[in-house]
């Protein structure tokens, strides 16, 4: 069964004269336990894409149904809620709470769902652990590398036990060896825990471990291709 | 959590924050001391005129406070006033004077003064004129010797003369006809009200009465000290419901100017307070602008990940009072510990002396501040940081989260 469902999906600005068409027409899927890499070269809309399907933006034609629900029709304040509660976001520049350590980081998004401190602790413990920073729970964003910095993203992100996760370029800071330990952590989270992973990337290192990869330019899917696993 | 993360947050840039903070403590400290110094100047200006001049409750013919003449007295109700007013617990004491105006002359001067005919032991239990009266300044009409007379120190000057010095009262008695006699002077009293001083004498009611052709009787004022200021209106209350034909006053609607002064002082100190807190608060919203505008990127995040807008306005609004509040708190203390200080040291201006007792006011000044005013202040303060934080909060919530998590 689809998780993500997008219809004939539009984004049109009109802030200069003439009006720029970011996605055009949009028509895509993705089921739970996907593992899949929309890439494209800048500008060809894959960030904006990305934003749609994560309700951080507003399509000015079509749909995107997640578990059912059209988010488009959801207002501002639901909206809100469902990110919160069904979407998991780990950013190009990993966006962490810098007063914050790895532990609360991962824990505050609990504590906006609501959960208890006990429940919060355990979970907090256990996603930091499978991200490889058991013994760095105490420490604040800037005594972490990079690396560490974007796995603490990741916890985060599945921290909320979102449907799925969206991951803007995360590995566009990273050098080759955080990368390479970065994918392997989420490739076994996909594999293992079954948790779905759609990402947007210019990186070539992404694309290889991708078992899915949508091709954008000019706002349109020109290729989606199947990579069966090796 | 919020809490918290609000907390750490105003810590980020530790100069910034401390920067505003040290205007704040600055700001409030020098508010609360001198707001100390204002209340306390008041307070004491209302102490010594209640304890001194007016005492609490005072109790006339009606007639007597239109016209001003001597045959107004209280007589026919005089001895039911006295029992009720030693029935009632609230009451600290009592006296009743023979009031009425007269010419003081000397050998070298002579000026218009007003008499006091009173019992000088009655008279203590109301009034601290007896108090008033320095070691080497005589006494407060003891002894046995007939038409002694205790002046102010400022009339003693005005009519060149000294203790044990005589001077000339003359009057009209109570039938209108022009008497008078010379009256020794036992004692003379100086309060930090000169023109009050000036204008005042005190003599036993006994001498005084039969120079009037009065009974001993009768008089025409009777003034009450509580033991609590606060009971006033109950006791005025029950005295104009028992005495009807008598007019029963309070402090402040015989002094008028006092009464003013007391209740002005309440909100000109609050409207102090508030511009000042207004003038910080305006330094609060620069701080928390600046904060929202290097926050932009995460202030995004937190509301791609699903914080919602009240909560993102209660962390800005919570930095905001955290902010005000640290400051308030540091500046509250240090002023109160200096109010503390000065109330036991009192603040002498002695150097400007002649000037405040002309206006009544004590050259010795103890700053002065209840609980109720940082109670209010600390109130102020919080309502300061929460309407600071509205504009920047605002801002914050504009933000459109896809675009501020990929700013720079």
């Amino acid at each position: 069964m689809n998780i993500i469902e997008i219809k004939d999906l539009k984004k049109i600005y009109n802030d200069s004269e003439v009006a720029v068409h970011a996605v055009n027409g949009v028509d895509l899927s993705f089921k739970q336990g996907e593992f899949a890499a929309i890439v494209g070269p800048s500008g060809s809309g894959k960030t904006t894409l990305l934003n749609l399907i994560g309700g951080l933006d507003v399509p000015s034609e079509g749909s995107i149904r997640i578990d059912g629900v059209n988010i488009g029709e959801l207002s501002s304040r639901k909206l809100i809620n469902f990110r919160l509660n069904n979407i998991g976001f780990v950013f190009q520049s990993y966006n962490l709470i810098p007063v914050l350590t790895a532990y609360e980081n991962v824990e505050f998004i609990m504590s906006l769902q609501g959960y208890d401190k006990d429940k919060r602790h355990s979970r907090t413990v256990e996603l930091l652990k499978s991200v490889g920073l058991g013994d760095r729970l105490n420490s604040r964003p800037n005594k972490l590398s990079g690396g560490e910095q974007q796995r603490v993203a990741v916890a985060r992100a599945l921290a909320s036990k979102p449907k799925f996760i969206l991951a803007d370029e995360p590995t566009a800071n990273l050098d080759s060896k955080s990368t390479s330990n970065l994918l392997d952590i989420m490739e076994k989270l996909n594999r293992e825990e079954n948790i779905t992973f759609i990402f947007s990337t210019h990186d070539q290192r992404v694309v290889n471990k991708a078992r899915r990869v949508i091709q954008v330019e000019d706002g349109k899917v020109i290729s989606d291709e199947a990579i069966q696993s090796p | 959590m919020i809490w918290i993360i609000a907390w750490k947050n105003i810590w980020r840039n530790k100069v910034r924050s401390l920067v505003i903070i040290l205007a704040i403590t600055l700001g409030l400290f020098g508010g609360v001391f001198s707001s100390a110094v204002m209340k306390g100047m008041v307070e004491q200006r209302i102490k010594e005129a209640v304890s001194r001049e007016t005492a609490h409750i005072q109790i006339h013919n009606p007639k007597y406070i239109d016209n001003n003449e001597v045959q107004y007295t209280i007589d026919g109700e005089a001895q039911n006033l006295e029992q009720t007013l030693d029935s009632l617990p609230e009451v600290k004491g009592w006296s009743s004077r023979i009031k009425f105006q007269a010419m003081a002359n000397s050998a070298n001067a002579g000026t218009g003064v007003m008499i006091y005919g009173i019992d000088p032991e009655k008279e203590r239990q109301v009034t601290e004129i007896s108090a008033m009266i320095c070691d080497s300044c005589g006494t407060y009409l003891n002894g046995e010797k007939k038409n002694q007379i205790v002046v102010g120190e400022a009339l003693a000057e005005k009519l060149k003369v000294r203790l044990r010095s005589k001077i000339v009262l003359t009057f009209q008695d109570q039938e209108g006809t022009l008497t008078g006699a010379a009256f020794r002077i036992c004692g003379i009293y100086r309060t930090s009200n000169s023109v009050f001083d000036e204008m005042n004498v005190f003599v036993r009611k006994t001498d005084i009465a039969s120079l009037l052709i009065m009974n001993a009787q009768e008089y025409q004022e009777l003034v009450v000290r509580l033991s609590e200021p606060d009971q006033v209106t109950d006791v005025q209350e029950e005295l104009t419901d028992g005495f009807p034909e008598l007019l029963v006053r309070n402090w402040k609607e015989i002094d008028p100017m006092i009464g003013m002064m007391a209740d002005l002082t309440a909100v000109w100190l609050y409207m102090f307070m508030a511009i000042i807190l207004l003038a910080l608060g305006f330094g609060i919203i620069n701080t928390m602008l600046m904060t929202i505008l290097e926050r932009t990127r995460e202030l995004g995040m937190l509301a791609a990940i699903g914080m919602n807008k009240h909560r993102i306005f209660l962390m800005i609004m919570l930095e905001s009072v955290y902010l005000s509040l640290t400051g308030a708190i540091v500046g509250m203390a240090l002023g109160y510990f200096l109010t503390l200080y000065t109330s036991y040291t009192g603040i002498n201006l002695s150097s400007f002396a002649e000037g405040f007792e002309k206006i009544g006011y004590n050259p010795i000044m103890y700053p002065y501040l209840d609980l109720n005013f940082f109670i209010t202040l600390t109130i102020m303060v919080i309502c300061i940081g929460i309407l600071a934080s509205i504009y920047p909060a605002r801002k914050a919530l504009k933000l459109n989260p896809a675009e501020a998590v990929r700013s720079e």
